[in-house]
């Protein structure tokens, strides 16, 4: 066996000794250790970016497209309102009662010999239905069955364009006046006469009779 | 293999390099990487947000786009009833054109009074006042005046009777004295 002499032994150990030097170990690791943080953060950091750049897409879209948005919604608002008020509008059109029609078939109503001196008709609230007052004269041999033949008249007429119709006298009172009628001298009845009616869906939809019958809008 | 024997010069450089270490990663974690994570996690949420607002904003587009068309009629009606009524106090404008009006239809004299205004309960008719008023004719015949009301209901679609007194004038049988209580519903200008 051959003799192994180790003369560098110091200068081996010493070096030796550097190299595990816990501190120089610990530096080591420490910066590789920042070296993989460092890496990591970057990874992050191109993330960031990446979705830094989609949010600015993003947000260039919204700019663009918000004006109009924003004025769509405006409209859709204000169209919805138009809607609304005009539905609204129509269905107050569409529900008041026409006095025209009224008018006419009442005038249609009185006989030669009878008067009318006082006509009252009221819409009653929460379309309650029509309130009507006639008050008048009647002149014949039974003034009083003129007035009969009055109402019946009245409640057949207006019977055709509305519902519910109801005339009662409210008073019937011979005059003591005699008037003259075609020659013939007659003794005349007051009376008084309390009519009320529904406006039924037919006649809320007739216009009144004007030269053209056409309702205008 | 034994550990290599630590002097006190070597332990203390080692406590200062943990120390060292631990302080690195407050200072990473604290300093960069939490506040880059959190914008991110915002960054992300705002994208969400303004995606859906973009997808929302397709559907409402439509939907306007949807509404002109369906809304036509009734913009074109209620552009209509609005130009029944001119700008300006009613009060000023109503009784001349209603003493006009029943004057074209050979009754003179109509005087119109306003009674009152009220604003509706309804909210879509907000914009919208009601106006009663009196309207009276002192001389006029059942004939004609048969003809101008139907010709002021259906010329004056806002404009409702609400009362219809007729009474005969004794010193002239072939006239009647009239009053008619009519409300209108004009616009708020």
């Amino acid at each position: 066996m051959a003799l192994h002499l180790n003369l560098l032994h110091e200068e081996k150990l010493e070096q030796r000794q550097r190299q595990r030097d816990p501190l120089k170990i610990g530096i080591m690791v420490l910066a590789g250790f920042g070296a993989l943080l460092f890496l990591y953060y970057m990874f992050n950091a191109y993330r960031t970016l990446e979705i830094k750049s989609r949010l600015s897409a993003v947000e260039r879209n919204w700019t663009k497209i918000e004006p109009e948005v924003t004025a769509a919604d405006k409209r859709v608002a204000e169209l919805e309102g138009i809607i609304k008020t005009t539905s609204a509008l129509d269905n107050y059109i569409e529900n008041r009662f026409f006095w025209a029609p009224f008018l006419q078939r009442v005038s249609h109503c009185v006989p030669p010999n009878a008067q009318l001196t006082s006509l009252d008709a009221t819409v009653l609230d929460e379309n309650k239905g029509i309130s009507v007052s006639l008050e008048g004269v009647a002149a014949g041999r039974e003034p009083r069955s003129v007035a009969e033949d009055l109402r019946q008249m009245l409640i057949e007429q207006l019977g055709h364009g509305y519902g519910g119709v109801k005339a009662e006298f409210k008073t019937l009172e011979d005059l003591d006046t005699i008037v003259n009628v075609g020659g013939t001298n007659m003794p005349m009845a007051h009376y008084l006469l309390a009519i009320n009616f529904n406006p039924s869906p037919t006649a809320k939809s007739a216009a009144s009779p004007t030269p053209d019958h056409t309702r205008k809008r | 293999m034994s550990p290599p024997k630590l002097t006190k010069d070597q332990i203390q450089k080692l406590t200062f390099s943990a120390l060292g270490f631990v302080f690195l990663l407050y200072v990473y974690f604290t300093f960069f990487l939490g506040p880059l994570n959190r914008s991110r996690a915002a960054m992300l949420v705002t994208i969400q947000d303004l995606q859906s607002k973009l997808d929302a904003s397709k559907d409402k587009m439509k939907k306007a786009v949807s509404l002109e068309q369906q809304a036509k009629t009734a913009t074109s009606r209620f552009a209509t009833l609005r130009a029944l009524n001119p700008e300006g106090a009613p009060i000023a404008w109503f009784p001349p054109r209603i003493k006009t009006f029943f004057a074209s239809q050979q009754i003179d004299k109509a005087v119109a009074r306003l009674e009152n205004s009220a604003a509706f309960k309804e909210a879509e008719l907000s914009g919208w006042t009601k106006y009663n008023w009196l309207i009276d004719l002192p001389q006029a015949d059942f004939a004609s005046l048969g003809t101008a009301i139907a010709e002021l209901e259906n010329t004056e679609p806002l404009l409702s009777i609400t009362k219809l007194h007729i009474q005969i004038l004794p010193s002239q049988p072939q006239f009647q004295h009239v009053e008619i209580a009519a409300a209108s519903i004009i616009e708020k200008r």
